[in-house]
């Protein structure tokens, strides 16, 4: 038995976006356990939004949970509000939200890819998958008028029209970003080198990923086939518009690459299908209803299942909103996957669960 | 070795997120990305605060970050510019209140750019570097002056001694 070191990682590390501090146990260049700590950038959104803000505005707050999937933030408040005031929002305003919500996956996943690629050492993949990503900031820009944060949903339908034009340019730069994906595609999938840093580092299996309750792309890479959009109809129709689950087998670092790119195509396919099949109507139920009763809401967000509790009182402020992002179901995986691993690959495992803090401290 | 022109040409940037959303942090590696590419003013995002000039903070300050801020700050060699970014880095945004925050890092850190928004545009985040750039350019001709000193600093002990002969310094005849 050798000698043990303790290596920490974080509070403020170039591999990490956010403040997040892993402390390593290692021998002989083994991480045997792992400590995480991932509360650093508790903010105390919940209770501003029962205390502070009042319903409506609530949709604004809590699209600053998360930068990264803000829509499904907003979303998915909106639709546990409409749920309390009982109303039902347009059909037009539903496809709205899941045009965003998919044009938002697109850049999520590959901003996720990108990391990925850094943190393994491959700069200039980096630089490649951060260039094609730019056209998504660009229509999401395009659409609601920010590049990030765009305060697309509100309580009762969307804030803002699709113009046509609009509608065009996400079609045709579609299909200028299809061969882009398949080059991306191929270089993850062929290329030697990446391949020494991600096939078979930071592996879970698939009754691990049961045991621990994971979420979200990280859970798809392991084999289990869970996705909110498969099992909820009532609020968006996903399967009318394309969705088609997307499973890899061996949980490692290199099958959460393949997940997250196989699940491009079907996002691209899904933006597609609603611009060629947008229906028309009203973007907003107007109601003057005040929220009561208790209601739960599920929303596929990128990195996994959101969920969203509300209880209202009949007047302007809500008694409780609970918030439950995908990452604080994944810390337990995460931790697990570490072990065995060397620690030079620590950072290219970290990336590849694709952590979003500021969505599990709140 | 001419630090100080190198200094001009190649300012590396630290950066830290003090408990935003991510939105900033997202759009700071944008920069970094061949559309915006802010290393063709020689920046490279680097994770060391003991070889960086430039401070990039988001977020409003939660109380856990708070320490680690300042200790970033400290560590960091003179000269440096620190720079907010983002609504809530400024002024504690949309965040100002909540039970956790503080509220803006310029109460706990001297702040030289305040750059708005919710979130940054990656222009204005270019805007902001570049400004920092004319700011270090300053502050570094500064710290030379105050260092070449008119009169040989006291020897006490084991010790160079410059603060006791302060009042002898002259403006440099350039």
């Amino acid at each position: 038995m050798g000698k043990q070191y303790e290596i920490p990682v974080g509070a403020q590390h170039i591999a990490l976006l956010e403040p997040l501090h892993f402390k390593f146990t290692t021998e002989n260049e083994k991480i045997i356990n792992t400590d995480a700590n991932v509360y650093y950038v508790h903010r105390g959104i919940e209770l501003a939004c029962c205390s502070k803000f009042k319903f409506r505005q609530v949709s604004f707050v809590v699209g600053r949970v998360c930068g990264l999937c803000s829509i499904s933030h907003t979303t998915a408040y909106s639709q546990v509000a409409e749920k309390l005031l009982k109303i039902e929002i347009p059909r037009r305003a539903k496809y709205l939200r899941m045009l965003i919500i998919e044009l938002d996956r697109i850049h999520s996943h590959l901003l996720c890819l990108s990391h990925v690629a850094e943190n393994s050492g491959f700069e200039a993949l980096f630089m490649k998958t951060m260039q094609y990503r730019e056209f998504s900031m660009e229509l999401l820009e395009a659409v609601c008028g920010n590049r990030i944060q765009y305060d697309f949903s509100i309580v009762g339908g969307v804030s803002r029209d699709l113009k046509p034009q609009v509608a065009d340019s996400i079609i045709s730069r579609l299909k200028t970003f299809m061969p882009q994906l398949d080059e991306l595609m191929d270089i993850y999938k062929h290329n030697w080198t990446l391949s020494l840093k991600n096939k078979g580092v930071g592996a879970i299996t698939k009754q691990q990923a049961m045991e621990l309750n994971l979420v979200g792309p990280f859970a798809r890479a392991a084999g289990l086939a869970v996705d909110v959009r498969n099992e909820t109809e009532d609020l968006l129709p996903w399967k009318e518009v394309g969705f088609e689950m997307v499973t890899e087998t061996a949980g490692d670092v290199y099958s959460r690459n393949m997940i997250r790119l196989r699940e491009l195509y079907v996002s691209i396919r899904i933006v597609n299908n609603i611009i060629n099949g947008l229906p028309e109507g009203d973007l907003i139920t107007e109601t003057k209803a005040f929220p009561e009763g208790e209601a739960t809401v599920r929303l596929e967000a990128p990195r996994g299942e959101l969920f969203y509790y509300a209880k209202g009182n009949k007047t302007q402020v809500l008694e409780r909103l609970k918030i439950k992002a995908p990452t604080f179901s994944n810390v337990a995986g995460m931790v697990k996957g570490f072990e065995g691993n060397e620690y030079g690959s620590a950072p290219a495992i970290i990336a590849s669960y694709d952590p979003c803090l500021s969505c599990t401290a709140r | 070795m001419k630090l100080a022109s190198f200094r001009k040409k190649s300012p590396w940037i630290l950066h830290y997120n003090a408990g935003g959303c991510n939105g900033c942090d997202i759009e700071i590696l944008a920069c970094l990305a061949p559309k915006y590419d802010i290393e063709r003013f020689g920046m490279i995002n680097t994770g060391n605060p003991k070889q960086s000039d430039i401070l990039l903070v988001t977020g409003p300050v939660t109380k856990r970050s708070r320490e680690r801020l300042v200790e970033i700050y400290d560590q960091m060699p003179e000269p440096k510019v620190v720079i907010s970014c983002g609504a809530c880095a400024s002024t504690g945004g949309v965040f100002r209140g909540m039970y956790n925050c503080e509220g803006g890092i310029d109460q706990f850190i001297p702040v030289d750019v305040y750059v708005c928004g919710c979130g940054t545009r990656p222009e204005q985040i270019i805007d902001g570097v570049v400004q920092a750039l004319g700011i270090l350019e300053k502050k570094t001709k500064e710290l030379e002056e105050s260092v070449r000193l008119s009169k040989k600093p006291v020897q006490e002990g084991r010790q160079l001694n410059r603060r006791n002969i302060a009042d002898e310094i002259k403006p440099l005849v350039s």
